[in-house]
Parts: C-alpha cells; structure tokens; sequence
C-alpha cells in the first residue's frame, strides 16, 4: 500500500485548468518533496488531497482510503501544516491545540506543553496576539498531537527564524525515523534538498517530473560570483557556464555540471572572493526544464 | 454530532447570547411594567385610541382593546418588537455560524480535522437551534413572570401559550432562512443589514397589506400574516401554517446542508 497514489487528477476553474492530470506516488516511510514556483498548484494539489475542494476528475488514495469516500478517517491520520495560518482569533494557543486534539482518538496532550517548550511557544497568548512565525509554531505543534502516520506540510518554514527552522527539521527527522511519512511541499529547492529522497516538480498545474534528489542536484544550476586580484588575462571558463558578464575584475556566471570541475576551475585563480548561490526557481525551469 | 465542536459553538456564542437576552429581558419587563400606568389612564387612553386613523392602529396591531388587558398590550409588542428582536439575534447566528469560518478562514482548520462536512453541519445547526432555544425560554420566562408582577387582572394563559407559540415558529422559521442565506451570499459581507431587512421587512410588509385593503395581497410575502400574534381568544393557532414553515425551514436546512457538502474552500 502506498502512503499517497494520485491518478490523473483534474481541477478545474471555470475556463482555468488549475490541475493537469496530476499523478504521482509516494511510498510509505518516504519523504517526498512537492516543488514549484508560487501559483504553480502545489496548495491546490494538497487542498483536493484533504478534500477542501473538489476535484473535476481522477483518483487519490491516501494510506489505501479514497479522498472523497473516506475523507473523515483518512483525516484522522494526517498531520497537516498551512502555508497561511489562520485560527481562531479569541482562544489562546493551548485552547486552539486542546480543541483540536480533541477531534482525535489518537491524541496525546501531554505533548503540548513538550512541544510548546521545544520551540519555545508562550501557550497563554491570544491567537491574536500572535506574530506570523509564532502562529505557525503553534500550527506545528497542531500536527504532530495526534502522532499521524502522515505529515502534508505546505510551506512549513515561511515564518521561521532558522533557528526554528533547524530545531523543526530535527523534529521531521525523528518522526520520519519512527516511520511517519512526510509530504514537504515548498518553492525553496535547499529545503527539499535537505529533506526529501525524491520529488515531484510542479509547474503549471502539471506534473513535469519525478526525480531523485541526487538527480535534481547533479541538473541543478549555480550562480557563481568571483572576484580576481587581478583581471586575468585568459578568460575561458570551465564547461557549462553559460550567461557570462564581466566587470572589471568581477565576474559573474551560471552553471551546470559537476561541482569539483567548478571547484579546480576556482583554484587555478588568484580570488578575492567567491558567492556560490542556488537560483531561484524560476532560472531553474528556465534553464533546465525548458533546455 | 460533534461533542467537540458543539461545545465550542455554545461557547464561541454565549457573549452574545448573553447581550442579546439582557436586551429582550429588558424590553420584555419594561413594556409589562408600563402596563399597569396605562391601565390606570384607562379611558383616556380609549378616546385616543378613537383618534388614531383606523389603518395606522391596525398596521401596529393595536384596536381599543388592546389597553384594557394587559395580554392585548403584551401582544402589540410581542408581534412587532420581541419577536424581531429575538430573530434578529437567532437569524444573524445563523447566517454567520457555518460562514464565519469562511470569513475567518478558519474552515480549512475545522475541515482537515477528521469530521466530515455533513456532521460539521449538523453540529452547528445543533448548536444554533439550541442557543434559539435558549434565548426563546429566557424571554417567554421573563414574561411570564412579568405577566404575574404587573398584571391587573387574571391572564388568559392558554392565549399567552398560542402567542408564544406562533412567536417560536416564526422565529425558528427565520432563522433557517439565515442559514440558507449566508450559502449564496459572500462571507465577507456583513449579515446584519440583511437580517434586520429580513425580520423588520416581513413584519413592515404584513402591517402595510393589514392596513390598506387595496394592497392586502402583500401579506402573503410575509409570514407574520400567517401566525396571528393577538389576544383575541376566537383566533385559533394556525397549525397549518405552522407545518408549512417548519417544513419549508427543514427543506432550507437541507438545501444548504447540499451546498456546503460541495463547497470548494478558498485558501
């Protein structure tokens, strides 16, 4: 049995085709990346999986149960993190988390205040009172009362200081160990690289890949900012730069290959400074994906 | 139902049941203790009465009579005001208690935890009658025991408990329409403005078509033309009429119950 097996999922609005024939599997104990640009239907997918909207076509299964015929009980066994929090403005958080718990059989409320001081959540403050990263502490906290068997998490990290972000990735680590299946669904390609074994590329509304990670990497491009002593004087650069601009001593690139090939081009200069960054998302599509 | 959710809406409501009972408990003893003052102007009050233009007495429901029991003064308040009021608190808790959480986009935290839609439904439905209830019993109490402070002579109980009972249906019945209402309407918007247009408007309509005969065809858009609040003891209840709102408030009730089955949840 798969954790979750989508087939050739549709959504449409009115003329707007939000989701182009999805699919995708997940195997259970997995952690598995969900990646694209904003807009690209990574929420739509994961709102039609935990039946927020309707779907205009195909299938999924979570844990073997139906989304639309057997919403409730597969509910009951997915720890689910918005992108956007949104609570009850007049309960506290330990209110808002006892309240949820208690829609669960599963739940255990002694985590609460174990979590809350994990990642160090005042639980007497109004939901109201709350700043952005701290509402989405207490979302977290939310998912994890009921020790699901799978986690469906949009965005997790907007929000966070990193320090959160480190301590919430610790978290994952250990509840993927204890067999939690995991469903990380993000725009920030070192999140997923640093998370998932494989992941599914999103652009559009349609499904443009199924990767390994390792895979994705090795494809993946890299922004490379030097700056020489002195101008050199032979300026080739190693194979599979592309988008060369010079400056003076300054010069900045794109590219793709194997990292160590980069790494003996470097050390053959005399540098004054080196950026190595990942691009955005968008460059990655452009790039790779429409090469 | 759920246990859980259930006692959240009790909570969640109870500041404003709280506000809107202190408000019809009020009203209720204020106009029964002004009774026994009028009383005493008796035939002033009679004479007066003769003055009004026949049309303007009948639209409020008021004739000679009405000052000389204090039920026939209860009834022209009950009809109009405390009937209104009461719908105005249990019609908006309905028209907001499904959609608030739209609004509040707090529907995508109630709909990812293991309950299903219908029992979502059902709970808050529960709920908001219960709370109807609730304020429905506090007034009919607080007039009743109003009734036995300021009343001058003996009450006919049986023409209070026909009042109070049309006054329930009604109620009830405009409280279902709340429900259905805030399925088409765009949670955003401010129910308010339509409840009271709602309650206040149906009343309007019938006083319009009782008093002018060219327009009495009006009062069929309204249901207070079909349970007669009055002290006239030769009016029978309208039990009728009364099956036939309670059935349309269930269809409603059904209705909206489909809708929000398939409603897609914005983000």
């Amino acid at each position: 049995m798969k954790a979750i097996k989508v087939e050739k999922l549709n959504k449409h609005y009115g003329d707007f085709h939000a989701l182009k024939d999805v699919s995708f599997e997940i195997d259970k104990g997995e952690v598995f990346g969900f990646i694209g640009p904003n807009g690209a239907g990574k929420s739509t997918a994961i709102r039609a999986l935990l039946g927020l909207i309707q779907t205009s076509s195909g299938t999924a299964k979570i844990l073997g149960h139906d989304i639309q015929l057997e919403g409730k009980l597969l509910r009951s066994k997915i720890g689910y993190l918005p992108s956007e929090v949104h609570y009850y403005d007049e309960m506290t958080s330990r209110e808002l988390l006892e309240y949820s718990a208690n829609f669960y059989t599963t739940s255990d409320t002694s985590k609460i205040d174990e979590l809350a001081e994990y990642f160090e959540l005042d639980l007497s403050k109004k939901i109201n009172d709350l700043s952005f990263g701290n509402k989405k502490k207490c979302a977290i906290i939310q998912c994890f009362l009921h020790n699901p068997e799978l986690l469906i998490l949009d965005e997790p990290t907007s929000g966070l200081d990193p320090l959160m972000q480190n301590r919430f990735f610790e978290l994952l680590e250990t509840e993927n160990k204890k067999g939690t299946t995991i469903f990380f669904s993000s725009h920030i390609l070192s999140e997923i690289q640093r998370m998932c074994n494989r992941a599914a590329v999103i652009k559009e509304g349609e499904i443009i890949a199924v990767e390994e990670i390792q895979s994705l990497l090795q494809k993946q491009m890299k922004k490379v900012r030097v700056v020489f002593k002195d101008s050199p004087t032979e300026k080739t650069l190693p194979l599979g730069s592309q988008h060369e601009k010079w400056n003076e001593n300054k010069l900045s690139f794109e590219y793709v290959g194997p990292i160590s090939d980069l790494i003996s081009w470097l050390n053959q200069h005399d540098l004054h400074d080196t950026v190595l960054q990942e691009p955005d998302l968008d460059s990655i599509f452009m790039n790779y994906y429409e090469r | 139902m759920n246990k859980n959710l259930f006692l959240k809406e009790l909570k969640r409501n109870r500041k404003n049941l709280m506000i809107w009972s202190s408000i019809v408990i009020g009203f209720t003893f204020m106009v029964l203790a002004i009774f026994p003052y009028m009383a005493e102007m008796g035939e002033g009050i009679t004479s007066l009465m003769e003055s009004i233009p026949p049309e303007i007495g009948k639209a409020m429901g008021m004739d000679a009579d009405t000052w000389s029991s204090i039920l026939g003064f209860y009834s022209t308040y009950y009809g109009v005001y405390i009937i209104v009021l009461v719908s105005i608190f249990t019609t908006s808790t309905g028209a907001t208690i499904i959609s608030k959480e739209e609004k509040d986009h707090t529907s995508e935290f109630l709909l990812t935890r293991p309950i299903s839609r219908k029992d979502i439904v059902v709970t808050k439905l529960i709920s908001l009658f219960t709370l109807s209830l609730i304020i429905y019993g506090i007034q009919t109490t607080a007039a009743v025991i109003g009734m036995q402070l300021f009343a001058v002579t003996e009450v006919d109980w049986s023409v209070f408990i026909q009042m109070h009972l049309s006054g329930l249906v009604l109620i009830l019945f405009f409280t279902t329409i709340g429900v259905l209402i805030s399925m088409f309407v765009t949670p955003k918007k401010n129910f308010m403005g339509i409840v009271i247009g709602l309650t206040f408007g149906t009343y309007f309509l019938n006083a319009i078509g009782k008093s002018a005969d060219a327009v009495s065809w009006i009062s069929y858009f309204s249901p207070f033309n079909y349970l007669e609040i009055t002290k006239d003891p030769t009016v029978a209840f309208n039990y009728l009429a009364a099956c036939i709102l309670l059935t349309l408030g269930v269809v409603m009730l059904i209705l909206s119950n489909k809708i929000y089955g398939k409603k897609d949840i914005a983000g």
